[in-house]
């Protein structure tokens, strides 16, 4: 075997050649199974966080259970502490007051019911569809009409109103103490029925505004409607409570 | 003998490397190889015609694959997918090669069986 007859600058050429298209082409097969397995792990990724998800909420749902089960025992510890003396009685009624006021406590009694439908009118103004969608500005409208009139309590879709609630646009939702709601809007309110149906129905008032649009409102007074108590999180991280002193500076701009 | 080494030995360094291409280098290295490829199986074909000359085999082999690697990037850079067309010509040439080849081999054994008649 003649070795030097392999090693021509003919051979020597080509194998470099082929030792660089072979690099190249196993490089590039291991590249692309490398992205390929990348590109499924993105899919799987996503089940993945779907799955996180459902158990997230299942879990939600178990320690909202749990929360309430809470609740009913400071209750019925509220209850003893009233029973035993004069001091932890006035307490007792001074937290009740105050929990009534921030929506803590499930209330019970007489007011209104509104119904907000989206319009049924054939749309006549082109390119305006969302003319006749209710949005988060109409809801707040008629919460704001309703407490104006009195009401000491109100939800939407039966989520408390609380002093932190918000009511803001979610795409086809409207979002409400970080949860998400859709039509109809039912807004209870308990105060006098009566003085909060006027308020509503008044000539150029929010309902005649709402229904110019076609809108599907229905104000009912009811006699008797129960309020969840706001069950969100009550976390205050930057109001404190401040200390009253004698020379108070908080009035400041005298 | 020396070629099935160096293409062992091609393959076995690029097992050996722990990095791979990223997806964007990747591009690139895709439409060098099919360039290249043209050029093994353009020197195939001309080696069939006797041909083959080594200067022009092995600059073709380096310069395809530059230049359809510049094209790409250019391409890229115009927003324009300049891989297509290196795919289109080279590919064309390389069933045209193959054909010149399969002809080649086919003739050569059609012959050796006729001789063989005779």
């Amino acid at each position: 075997m003649n070795i030097k007859k392999y090693f021509t600058p003919a051979h020597i050429s080509i194998g470099i050649v082929c030792l660089l298209l072979a690099f190249f082409i196993t490089m590039q097969i291991k590249s692309v199974n490398v992205i390929n397995k990348n590109g499924n792990t993105d899919k799987l990724r996503a089940e993945n966080l779907a799955m996180e998800l459902k158990n997230e909420q299942e879990k939600n749902i178990e320690l909202n259970k749990q929360l309430l089960l809470a609740k009913q025992e400071i209750d019925s510890f509220k209850e003893e502490a009233a029973e035993t003396n004069g001091y932890s009685q006035t307490l007792t009624t001074q937290l009740q007051r105050a929990e009534l006021l921030a929506g803590l406590t499930a209330v019970e009694g007489s007011g209104v019911q509104v119904t907000l439908n989206d319009s049924n009118a054939i749309n006549n103004l082109p390119e305006n569809a969302n003319a006749y969608v209710i949005h988060d500005m109409d809801i707040l409208q008629v919460i704001n009409e309703l407490r104006d009139a009195g009401a000491e309590a109100i939800a939407l879709n039966g989520e408390r109103i609380v002093s932190t609630s918000e009511i803001r646009c979610a795409g086809a939702t409207v979002s409400v103490n970080n949860n998400r709601y859709s039509i109809p809007y039912v807004i209870t309110a308990i105060g006098d029925p009566v003085n909060m149906e006027n308020a509503l129905l008044m000539r150029n008032g929010v309902v005649d505004s709402l229904t110019f649009y076609g809108f599907d409102i229905e104000v009912k007074k009811v006699n008797s409607i129960k309020l969840n108590a706001y069950t969100g999180p009550l976390n205050y991280k930057y109001a404190v409570p401040s200390k009253i002193t004698t020379n108070t500076q908080t009035n400041g701009g005298q | 003998m020396i070629i099935i080494m160096c293409l062992l030995l091609g393959v076995v360094i690029a097992l050996a490397l722990p990095f791979t291409f990223s997806s964007i280098v990747s591009k690139f290295i895709s439409v060098g190889i099919l360039a290249a490829l043209d050029s093994v199986f353009g020197g195939l074909a001309a080696s069939a015609n006797n041909s083959f000359k080594m200067k022009i085999f092995v600059t073709g082999f380096f310069g395809n694959a530059l230049v359809a690697v510049l094209l790409t990037y250019m391409g890229s850079l115009l927003n324009i997918d300049l891989t297509i067309a290196a795919i289109v010509v080279f590919g064309t040439r390389i069933f045209q090669n193959f054909a010149i080849l399969r002809r080649f081999v086919l003739e050569r054994y059609m012959s050796k069986k006729e001789t063989k008649n005779l």
